[in-house]
């Protein structure tokens, strides 16, 4: 169960030709979720900053 | 007596408060869970022996989706908290959570119809369970902009969170549709009421990113919701105390 699944780097980015889909979608969620954090954190900062 | 309790442990006050001490938390356990449930299946589980390699999508896909109908269930039960007990907490949190459902729900779609064109041969196709899920993104786009349409911030909160309960008829649609009609989209492979048709490699990594993105959406809904907070009751005496 915890072995790797793949033999090296290269494997790992293209994953059989599927690598395209899989990386671009782990990246824009990733970007997405830091995105909303960085927007909330900045709100927070200027709600308290107005006080 | 209902009432003087959910009136009671719904203040603005007392959620600041509980969710300052939840927050650092909930962070680090729901990012903690989360990286080590993708890295587990985007590189430790086996390949699919149909699917190859474009299955480890399901990591993020079925998470983002199981949450985008989740938040929608919670602004629904807040939208009756707060139609019918008037609490204000409730339409607060049914402002943050929206644009976090929208976001979460986009991303659903987004990896369900990347993960489309290697597996089925397209990225889109308007079966029940896809175009569900695109009505339930365009309602959190109108639960968003319908609040912001109004000046009058107590009408707003009203007029959202009647639209939030008339748009819950959509959630058993959305969960049923891969029942109730033939479509192009698998049924449920993991079920609360056990059961699964994914072999345990693969499932345990799917759990653990399932929690690891709940407790990561919590905790950007608590600061969300606390910066909103602080913005609507800007005049209240308890906030001046609390800055």
């Amino acid at each position: 169960m915890f072995d790797l699944a793949f033999s090296n780097l290269h494997e790992i980015l293209d994953m059989n030709g599927h690598g395209i889909y899989v990386w671009s979608v782990y990246a824009l969620g990733i970007s997405m979720i830091v995105i909303s954090f960085s927007i909330a954190k900045k709100r927070e900062s200027l709600a308290y900053k107005k006080k | 007596m209902i009432s003087a309790f959910i009136h009671k442990f719904s203040s603005p006050k007392s959620y600041v408060r509980l969710t300052e001490k939840l927050y650092p938390f909930f962070i680090v356990l729901g990012v903690s869970l989360l990286t080590l449930g993708w890295i587990w299946g985007l590189l430790f589980a086996p390949q699919d022996a149909v699917q190859g390699n474009s299955y480890r999508i399901i990591f993020l896909h079925v998470p983002s989706v199981i949450f985008a109908e989740l938040i929608y269930f919670f602004m629904a039960i807040c939208a009756l908290m707060h139609l019918v007990w008037r609490v204000k907490l409730a339409a607060y949190l049914i402002k943050a959570a929206a644009p976090i459902g929208a976001m979460i729900t986009f991303l659903g779609l987004f990896s369900g119809s990347i993960w489309g064109i290697p597996t089925w041969g397209t990225w889109w196709q308007w079966d029940a369970r896809i175009t569900s899920t695109l009505i339930l993104f365009i309602m959190y786009l109108g639960v968003i902009t319908l609040h912001g349409s109004f000046s009058n911030l107590i009408k707003a909160d009203r007029l959202m969170s009647i639209l939030v309960i008339i748009g819950v008829i959509n959630i058993p649609i959305i969960k049923k549709s891969v029942d109730w009609w033939s479509t192009l989209h698998q049924p449920a492979s993991i079920s609360i009421s056990g059961g699964s048709s994914i072999d345990p490699s693969m499932l345990y990594p799917l759990l653990i990113s399932i929690i690891g993105l709940g407790f990561t959406l919590i905790s950007l809904g608590i600061l969300s919701s606390r910066s909103y907070i602080f913005t609507r009751e800007k005049n209240k005496k308890w906030i001046a105390e609390h800055v």
